[in-house]
């Protein structure tokens, strides 16, 4: 390819009054020095001040040409992409690493039944709608890693097509952010091609993980910025709107995916406002009022809008978790009372006096029971019990559960009926099989010495002199004194005198108890397993069978929402406890270290997510680079050597700059975060990397940035350019649209040899990502790079 | 402006011009003209004027009353409480472990504490005293002596702020306003009054930003003799506050930053001869790095000298390092292990500590013994050397003495449990790729897996791969895993008391000197006792190994979550005065201190931070919309004298938010200084340009709530008498505890 750039005119051009700095190195202290270096440029810049490269526009034939070279480039990089990220989806077919959580949570939606997740609910959504478009009813629940999809009949595939779609998809985003920052198609398929042939995307992307949908959704909210830049000529025109709006969706997606997302919010956000502060320059020509109308277009687009759509996708999440289930126990009992039980609402029934129950321990399932058997008189460990008659915990139905929950003082004998059991009240409990009434004592349990027994006693006992200890309240769990239910009514049953409350535990009783559970009085009576419900009324009469249905109490959302959002937090910093697997961020730019997702013992396959070494070591050195530039630039410019032109520049800080920027608000916030920290967290940032080295091998290409991204820009002759300092442009300086820079062929090989050395790495280690195949020791140990820890290496 | 500006001076009375008489303010006056005054500017008048004989009588007056004043309010009945008063405790027990020459361990460096030792040394205290928490002082030590000896520090800074005022070019009246507000601020009078470091710490720390801004009054006569005399003051306070307390590098962070912001000035400047550039550079590196980097080096040398004899401290150091200490039982031992010695096991890391066990057990993992390192002397730190399991058996005391070699096997029983050392592939507790170690089963019950292979890496004096008391180092390999035993300064949570975690690294990789053990108490009846008086322990390395251990100290002191710390609060607390805090006895005969800053110092500094924030970006932002508001020497003043101290103010309060540590008010105290400096100026800012009439009442009126609110407050300063209820209308927040 010619190169098409005019030799470059090195035009002195003497700055009369310099204009605010374009940089994004402002600070308040610099700033206020400024004028002072301002004057001494004045003086001293007759000789030697900045320049400007000018090249030949191209006619719209060329560009034409161009523009198909790099639609081609990028219909064969998706194509790769789609191949890369789909290759092999349907191995292994088991349960890999994380999928345990995120696969049961899309079962948890499917079953409409209430969880708790510290992660934000739009990622969890995704797979569940897939799983809702293929038809799936979320029986399987993922519990253990390992477990096969095919036995239990899971459309794992349709979930893991999502996320390879996602993943594919990202990387022609990154090749048309590169494209639409105005870099030759040599650089732009080195950024693609980072990303493209990563094993850790591609490990990342293909399994029913949250990244994919995270990392797609950033690179939008990266491309939609570059896109609504290229329109800030033509302010609040309709694509300016567009893109501008679109770059807040793909931030409020990024940030209901993971709250990582907001590291999103800060690249775009410090972009915004070095963007604002140089739209505040006078010589930009804005009022204050027209100003105030820039920065409330960007408040509202990238702040007000996105947080509207993370409250909805809250009010989605909140609309299909309608029933109860594992997540109950983390909110408050309001929040619970508006999850329907449905079926299980439609059955609770109020409970009235004389009513034959039994009762069930909330956590362990286990019916209270008695038999006539006695509690032995000497436990092993030589204490002594009560020799009183067994209260158990038992798991079937049986009819030694069944209890009478009769009032304290009897009711007239013909008006038994109708008398309904509040919240509060105090009860004795009859055993019908035997004919006690349920005690307990200040005697230790068989397990527990600082626990009570329970026992029964006779109704000679119960009405004389033991009268006070069958006493127990029925305490409802959300404090209020409603009517007793069954199913929903979780109470706890305390012990009047004693305020201790019956609890059992799992640890089965020895011989003598039949291996039933211990039933015991607990001290502690605001510990939350101490929780019984009503399972069953059994003898009810036919009036009573047909029940009202319960109506699910509604609170407004913004308090749910808050309720949520404090209990994601709180657990979010709760999640320190380290994992063999975790990993520091200081490692991650060097890739010291995987993490191994999966193995299989008989083909010695595993699946370890490790990132492209060649790939992510090659990005960090352009970071690197890029920076030396950057400190370069300043210190050169600080003594007056104006070395780069300042087309060049300009494009050298707003496009590599932004990178840069965000690829550090990306990765050193991880730093001081105190959680546990895994590799797949520097996947963002090594994304940005991509572009960022994208961006300085186009520098190093020589390809000098004069061609103007922005549209109906004002072009990049001396001339026009002093339209900054408003001077009116004539309408025919105009370029046309889109400007591609042309790419040498020297660049073209340096290009493919990179993207050559990357891919072959690629192959090298693509046993790790598909899990597929099994390597030899050798073979293992040959690809047992920096501090890899593989199995199957002995 | 110029009308404006020159308030001061016109107000004053125009007085003959002085200056010229006087060589150096005539230098200083013509370099004024050079770089200063240019425009004629507010600032520029404001000092051509200050010369006038009132004012010049005022620089003499004003900070001589000061001091006395400062004097006064920090000794007024200093030695009325008898009782040792909060942290006396620890820092007077330090001051007496120098006057009685015995090693001790603590978290700050030494120069605070040798202070307070110079002062026991001064009244002829002999260290006898213990210096327990509440407990009466004895008659023959003149604690009285001590404390004052702490509150001059406390004193002096008064003058300081004053000197730093003015060469911040304040106005007179705004700078008495600083002294006021120091002079009065309850809680650097309260804390100057007693034995403890915070005293030295703020001295330094006040005077160190005086250097700074003495030296940037000077920044246009570089290499001068003030230039030079100045910038190496600041460099001696730089290595003085580091050597009180670590939290010193926040100061040094301030000098860095504003050495950095001028060096990339001048590296602007292009009429400077590179020669000339690089010069500023060397200077800087002297005074700032190197000379710093000396007194810290020298406090700690100094601190080695004086504690010949061995002490309560004593673990925390190397076995070399202890067995050079007078006094210490390190050296009787016998030089060859043998099998049925009893021997304390050495971690060789930095900061490595004892080889440990105790009876409780790991709450999760193998849920066995626990082991640890720990850093005090201790019977469980005892282990017996055992051959190993399977191997021929030479224990009784008939059979002949095996002495242990280089890959002999062999197996360490703790002592007073009976258990042996032990690793499984169970993850460690913190370290999770590495396998947990733990203490197991007894003399006959347990499995090869108790078995460990001693390997000598070196020996500083024999050459027979046996195992010699303190010289050899080992390396102790797993028979079964492979791992090799490591301690690597990673604290354990309250379960393990925050002893460090001991782990087994399958990683070989033998320059790792945390996996590096040596012995170090060795008991052995059978063997004749030796005298292994070691090598002198090279100084750099102990330097180096005793920072480790009080980092790793410092990072222990986390607060407990199970434990609530009525006396800590949070960073969030210090600003708002949200909290106090009782630094002794609430009972009716104790003499009652309460520490807690004058609140309308703290809430008006706290408030001038939130304005400062603001009135820079309003500046910034008009700036950007080309509105000239200052001229560049307004400009610099602003920054200098404004933007500086709030950025001290800021370096100096942020880092605690971030910090893991346990935090208490006291840690406020050095960034309450820059935010009353913060204060000074934009009242000065905000008056300057108000007639007369309105500025002076403004003035006075700060003056009088400053020094009112003061004596209202001034008995939780002076010590409260009797029952606390009677002060209880100093309560003015609910959440203070008067």
């Amino acid at each position: 390819m010619a190169p098409k750039i005019a030799v470059p005119e090195k035009g002195a051009k003497k700055v009369k009054q310099p204009t605010a700095p374009s940089t994004a190195s402002t600070t308040a202290v610099s700033s206020a020095e400024a004028p002072v270096a301002k004057a001494d440029e004045i003086i001293d810049d007759s000789s030697n001040g900045p320049i400007y490269l000018v090249a030949k526009p191209l006619t719209i034939a060329e560009a034409r040409k161009e523009e198909r070279y790099y639609n081609f480039a990028l219909f064969m990089v998706t194509i790769l992409s789609f191949w890369t990220r789909f290759y092999m989806l349907y191995h292994p077919d088991q349960v890999v690493f994380d999928e345990v959580h995120f696969g049961k949570f899309a079962s948890y939606y499917l079953q409409r039944t209430y969880f708790f997740d510290v992660h934000p609910p739009f990622g969890k959504l995704l797979f569940a709608l897939v799983g809702w478009l293929v038809g799936y009813d979320g029986s399987f629940l993922f519990e253990n890693i390992g477990d096969g999809y095919v036995q239990n009949k899971v459309p794992y595939l349709a979930y893991r097509a999502l996320p390879a779609l996602l993943g594919s998809l990202t990387v022609p985003v990154v090749f048309l952010t590169m494209k639409d920052s105005g870099y030759s198609l040599a650089a732009c398929l080195v950024s693609a091609g980072l990303v493209l042939f990563d094993n850790g995307h591609i490990t990342q992307t293909r399994l029913i993980l949250l990244d994919a949908t995270l990392i797609f959704s950033m690179t939008c909210a990266l491309y939609s910025y570059v896109k609504f830049m290229r329109y800030r000529n033509s302010p609040f025109g309709r694509k300016w709107w567009k893109w501008l709006l679109l770059t807040g969706l793909s931030l409020a997606c990024t940030i209901s995916t993971k709250y990582v997302g907001v590291f999103a919010f800060v690249s775009i956000g410090l972009a915004v406002i070095i963007d604002l502060w140089n739209l505040l320059d006078v010589d930009r020509g804005l009022s204050l009022k027209k100003y105030a109308q820039h920065f409330i277009a960007r408040a509202f687009a990238l702040i007000v809008m996105p947080f509207m759509i993370y409250l909805l996708f809250f009010q989605i999440h909140f609309w299909v978790l309608s029933k109860s289930g594992p997540g109950d126990d983390f909110m408050s009992p309001e929040f619970q009372e508006t999850l329907g039980d449905n079926e299980m609402a439609l059955l609770s029934k109020p409970i009235n006096y004389y009513d034959t129950i039994d009762i069930k321990h909330k956590d362990t399932g286990a019916y209270l029971h008695s038999h006539p058997d006695r509690y032995p008189l000497r436990y092993d460990d030589g204490r002594i019990s009560s020799q009183g008659q067994q209260v158990t915990g038992y798991p079937h139905k049986d009819a030694n559960n069944n209890w009478v929950i009769l009032p304290t003082v009897d009711f007239p004998e013909n008006d038994r009926l109708g008398h309904p059991v509040n919240g509060g009240d105090v009860v004795q409990l009859y055993h019908t099989v035997t004919g006690t009434y349920l005690l307990t004592h200040d005697v230790a349990s068989p397990y527990y010495p600082t626990n009570q027994e329970f026992t029964t006693v006779s109704p000679d006992d119960a009405r004389g002199p033991r009268h006070n200890d069958t006493l127990f309240e029925i305490r409802l769990n959300n404090g209020k004194k409603d009517q007793f239910r069954t199913k929903g009514g979780f109470f706890k049953l305390i012990h009047v005198p004693t305020k201790v409350a019956m609890w059992t535990h799992t640890k089965p009783l020895p011989e003598w108890g039949y291996g039933q559970q211990e039933i015991n009085g607990n001290k502690n009576s605001q510990q939350v397993s101490n929780t019984w419900l009503v399972d069953e009324i059994l003898d009810l009469q036919d009036d009573r069978l047909n029940v009202e249905k319960k109506k699910v109490k509604h609170i407004p959302f913004i308090k749910k929402w808050l309720e949520l959002q404090i209990a994601m937090f709180r657990h979010n910093n709760a999640l320190t406890s380290s994992h063999p697997y975790s990993s520091l961020p200081p490692e991650w730019p060097f890739m010291l270290r995987g993490v191994s997702f999966w193995t299989k013992n008989e083909s010695r396959a595993q699946i370890y997510l490790v990132g492209n070494p060649l790939g992510w070591w090659f990005a960090s050195c352009c970071l690197a680079v890029l920076s030396g530039v950057f400190v370069a630039d300043q210190l050169t410019r600080r003594r007056r050597y104006y070395v780069l032109a300042e087309n060049v520049r300009n494009r050298l800080y707003n496009s590599a700059g932004f990178f840069l920027l965000a690829w550090a608000a990306h990765y050193f916030p991880f730093y001081i975060m105190g959680r546990q920290l895994f590799l797949h967290h520097y996947l963002p940032a090594h994304l940005i990397s991509a572009l960022a080295a994208g961006a300085l091998l186009d520098f190093f290409y020589g390809n000098p940035g004069v061609f103007p991204v922005a549209y109906h820009a004002p072009g990049a002759t001396p001339k026009t350019a002093e339209k900054k300092k408003g001077e009116q442009v004539e309408s025919s300086v105009q370029r046309p649209p889109t400007m591609y820079p042309p790419s040498s062929l020297i660049s073209y090989l340096v290009s493919g040899v990179i993207i050559g050395f990357v891919c072959g790495v690629y192959w090298f280690f693509k046993p790790f990502t598909y899990g597929d195949p099994g390597l030899s020791v050798p073979q293992v140990l040959m690809r047992k790079w920096m501090n890899f820890d593989l199995h199957f290496a002995k | 402006m110029a009308t404006a500006g020159s308030t001061t001076g016109a107000d004053f009375g125009g007085a003959p011009r002085q200056r010229k008489y006087n060589p150096n303010e005539f230098v200083h006056q013509n370099d004024e003209q050079l770089f200063e005054s240019k425009p004629k500017t507010a600032i520029g008048e404001f000092y051509r004027d200050d010369d006038i004989s009132l004012d010049t009588i005022e620089g003499y007056i004003a900070p001589i009353l000061f001091t006395i004043l400062s004097f006064i309010t920090r000794m007024y009945q200093i030695g009325i409480s008898d009782v040792v008063t909060w942290d006396e405790a620890h820092f007077g027990k330090f001051g007496s472990h120098y006057l009685k020459r015995e090693f001790y361990f603590d978290v700050h460096p030494p120069l605070g504490k040798m202070l307070v030792g110079l002062s026991g040394y001064l009244c002829g205290y002999n260290g006898s005293f213990e210096f327990k928490s509440g407990e009466h002082y004895p008659e023959e030590l003149n604690y009285t002596f001590m404390r004052v000896f702490n509150a001059t520090f406390g004193a002096l800074c008064v003058p300081i702020a004053y000197f730093t005022a003015k060469s911040l070019k304040l106005s007179t009246p705004a700078t008495w306003l600083v002294t006021l507000m120091v002079l009065c601020e309850n809680s650097y009078a309260t804390i100057s009054r007693f034995i403890l470091l915070d005293s030295m710490l703020m001295f330094f720390t006040f005077l160190c930003f005086l250097g700074l801004a003495k030296f940037h009054e000077r920044r246009h006569q570089s290499f001068s003799s003030g230039w030079w005399f100045w910038l190496t003051f600041t460099g001696v306070n730089i290595g003085c506050v580091t050597s009180v307390k670590w939290v010193g590098a926040l100061t040094t962070a301030l000098v860095g930053i504003y050495t950095i912001h001028d060096l990339w000035d001048k590296f602007g400047d292009l009429k400077m001869p590179l020669v000339t550039y690089i010069k500023h550079w060397i200077a800087r590196i002297i005074c700032l790095i190197v000379l710093p980097l000396t007194i810290y080096l020298a406090c700690f040398k100094i601190h080695f000298s004086i504690l010949v004899n061995s002490g309560p401290g004593d673990a925390q150091m190397s076995s070399l390092f202890q067995a050079n200490l007078h006094g210490t039982d390190l050296t009787k031992g016998p030089i060859d292990v043998a099998i049925g010695s009893k021997i304390t096991l050495k971690n060789m890391g930095y900061g490595g500590g004892l080889l440990h066990s105790h009876v409780q057990t790991y709450p999760e993992g193998s849920e066995q013994q626990q082991v640890t390192c720990y850093h005090h002397k201790d019977a469980n730190n005892n282990w017996i050397i055992h051959s190993g399991r399977k191997t021929d058996a030479h224990e009784s005391n008939d059979s002949e003495l095996q002495f242990v070699k280089s890959g002999d096997v062999v197996r360490l029983i703790h002592d007073l449990t009976g258990r042996n050392l032990h690793s499984h592939s169970v993850p460690a507790p913190l370290t999770k790729d590495q396998n947990e170690v733990s203490c197991y089963g007894n003399l006959t019950v347990g499995d090869e897996k108790d078995n460990w292979i001693v390997e000598v890496v070196s020996d500083a004096r024999y050459s027979d791969k046996l195992v010699h008391t303190l010289t050899s180092t080992l390396r102790l390999r797993h028979q079964v895993l492979g791992c090799y035993l490591r301690a690597a300064n990673l604290n354990l949570p309250q379960w393990g008391y925050k002893q460090i975690e001991v782990t087994c690294d399958g990683s070989n990789n033998p320059r790792d000197h945390f996996t590096h053990w040596n012995v170090e108490l060795h008991v052995n009846p059978r063997l004749p006792d030796g005298d292994s008086k070691a090598y002198k322990s090279p100084f750099l390395r102990d330097f180096v190994h005793l920072n480790v251990a009080m980092m790793t100290s410092n990072n222990a002191l986390v607060p407990d979550p199970d434990k609530r710390d009525d006396l800590a609060s949070r960073p969030w607390q210090w600003p708002l005065l949200n909290v106090g805090l009782r630094m002794c006895g609430w009972g009716k005969n104790i003499v009652k201190y309460y520490l807690l800053g004058n609140p309308i110092v703290v809430w008006s500094s706290t408030a001038s931070m939130v304005i400062m924030a603001i009135t820079v970006f309003v500046y910034v932002c008009r700036w950007q919309r080309h509105y000239v508001d200052m001229t560049p020497t307004e400009t610099a003043h602003f920054i200098y004298s404004g933007v500086y101290p709030a950025l001290g103010w800021v370096l100096h309060y942020f880092p605690f938010i971030l910090m893991a540590r346990v935090t208490y008010i006291h840690h406020y105290l050095p960034a309450l200084y820059f935010a009353i400096m913060t204060c000074g100026f934009l009242f000065d800012f905000g008056t300057k340009k108000l007639p007369g009439w309105a500025r002076y009442p403004a003035y006075l009126l700060a003056y009088a709530a400053v020094v009112g609110v003061f004596v209202l407050f001034s008995p939780i300063s002076f010590g409260m008498h009797g029952k606390h209820d009677q002060y209880s209308y100093l309560n003015w927040l609910s959440t203070w505890n008067i």
